[in-house]
């Protein structure tokens, strides 16, 4: 056992360093891509919560959408397709517009679910004490949304850090493509994928694990 | 409308669709008077007090509050614009069957976010008043506590304080403690008490027969989408003068002069008798009402 791990060891341990730089970019696309989708993902759930038909309509719209096409179309769009129109987007700017466009879809809809599933009194309790929109919204139903889309929100996280590795089809040189060229150098493609999968599912267990620590904490503090 | 009146309604007609909740409801409160309404449920009572801070809109009538000539529904339009039914609602206080407590804030954020956000008040005014409000209730003790940690009644009277902190000039109160255990009443039923003494305008929403008759100036009876009765406390419920007001009363109270059916609670031979005997008087018992409207409110 100790023989064979030593060995194991010895194929990764010259391409951890390199392996590592790609998670750094990994990280990188999936931080930016989940900012643009919460923040964009927010805008939307905020149309479709409106008492505009045209918002509403155009957040209908824009996810169904976008939500029907593959990421990597989207990625191709966004590296290919706008750079035939004039707009040439570097790899990782491309990467950070498809996922974000498309997690925004999703979470859209996880964020509305959020803000409607607080319980009807909330909002009448706020309204009976005057409290206005703005501070209704933000010190009432919010602090609660919040806690509700958490787990779902994770959900997708998880989701968003896989589809990073699609980049690796417009040549950034994140963990995935990182790992094709290791394995294509030393012909030992299962060593070398079974790393970026365990370097990719560290990644995802770290992050899950302190959001549910900090939810559990959050919710202990509440009763 | 004499100055005295703080909430007065005219001809007001709700609907649900085109079901008729109530019709031609008529009714002045004024100035530290107490009013409970009672009637059997689905009369329509909480909907109505929600339509007084408009949290319910209304089909036709006026109901004019705390001297803003307002709320008239020409044609189902708000005759309030947004900021003045905000303003309005700063002044009427509201406490809800369910509580509806921030489960997010303390118990001393609970009752210090709206004179914080909407009045203006510094931390440590907001502070001394909620600390001031808990105290009178009996619960400073429990000031950092979330509302979960709270039992019902408990978290009923921070409730209480959580409107009063607004200093409201009239408080509406939509049954308030039928979510509650049997045990858990009497300390809410005794704040309100205490709110009645200290001149506080109310409207009261209850299926509590011997609190109405205790703390209210004026019962309102509602059934089948009218006021059936109205008037002085006492003469009401001992001695309705409508037929409607007399089988409500007749079924919930323990002792009216139209005997009859009793209440099995203050019959425990009752209990044990055969099965017969009280089913009716079961069904219409003030605690089976609140069952009943627990089931409704699911």
């Amino acid at each position: 056992m100790t023989v064979v791990l030593a060995s194991i060891w010895g194929v990764w341990a010259p391409y951890l360093p390199s392996f590592l730089r790609g998670l750094v970019i990994t990280m990188e696309i999936t931080g930016l891509g989940l900012a643009v989708a919460i923040v964009l993902g927010a805008i939307l759930a905020g149309f479709k919560l409106s008492r505009f038909r045209t918002l509403r309509l155009i957040a209908t719209v824009y996810v169904d959408i976008v939500r029907s096409i593959p990421v990597l179309v989207l990625l191709f769009l966004a590296y290919y397709g706008l750079g035939q129109l004039g707009f040439t987007l570097s790899g990782i700017a491309s990467a950070t517009t498809a996922l974000g466009a498309y997690y925004a879809a999703l979470l859209c809809e996880i964020f509305r679910g959020g803000v409607q599933g607080v319980e009807k009194g909330q909002k009448e309790a706020a309204d009976a004490l005057g409290l206005g929109r703005v501070s209704g919204f933000a010190r009432v139903i919010l602090p609660q949304a919040v806690l509700r889309v958490l787990p779902p929100s994770t959900n997708q996280l998880s989701n968003i850090i896989k589809d990073s590795s699609l980049v690796v089809t417009i040549g950034v040189a994140d963990l995935m493509a990182r790992s094709y060229q290791a394995s294509a150098s030393t012909f030992r493609p299962m060593d070398m994928f079974v790393l970026a999968g365990i370097i990719y599912m560290a990644l995802y267990l770290v992050i899950a694990r302190a959001i549910e620590r900090w939810e559990l904490n959050v919710q202990r503090r509440r009763g | 409308m004499s100055n005295d009146v703080v909430v007065e309604l005219e001809g007001v007609r709700k609907c649900f669709g085109p079901r008729v909740i109530f019709d031609d409801v008529s009714l002045s409160v004024h100035r530290s008077e107490v009013v409970a309404v009672i009637g059997p449920s689905g009369a329509g009572k909480s909907t109505l007090i929600r339509c007084i801070n408009r949290l319910n809109t209304f089909e036709r009538g006026v109901i004019r509050a705390l001297g803003h000539e307002v709320y008239g529904t020409e044609e189902g339009k708000p005759a309030l614009k947004r900021d003045e039914l905000r303003e309005l609602r700063t002044e009427i206080g509201m406490v809800f069957q369910t509580f509806n407590l921030f489960p997010h804030l303390t118990v001393m954020k609970n009752v210090m976010l709206a004179p914080q956000r909407v009045k203006g008040l510094s931390e440590a005014q907001a502070t001394a008043r909620a600390l001031e409000l808990l105290e009178m209730v009996g619960l400073s003790h429990r000031k950092d506590a979330h509302p979960r940690q709270l039992s019902g009644g408990e978290q009923q009277r921070v409730a209480i304080c959580r409107a009063l902190a607004m200093e409201p000039k009239v408080m509406l109160f939509d049954e308030p403690t039928s979510m509650l255990d049997p045990e858990l009443v009497g300390d809410v039923l005794a704040t309100i008490r205490r709110l009645a003494l200290d001149g506080m305008t109310m409207i009261l929403v209850t299926h509590e027969m011997m609190f109405a008759k205790e703390v209210a100036n004026t019962v309102v009876v509602m059934a089948d989408g009218r006021i059936a009765e109205m008037g002085p406390a006492r003469q009401v419920l001992s001695a309705p003068k409508t037929e409607r007001a007399r089988s409500f009363l007749e079924r919930v109270l323990p002792h009216t002069d139209g005997g009859g059916v009793t209440d099995v609670r203050t019959h425990p031979q009752d209990q044990g008798g055969p099965i017969a005997g009280p089913i009716d008087s079961i069904g219409g018992s003030a605690l089976w009402s609140r069952e009943a409207d627990e089931e409704e409110l699911l």
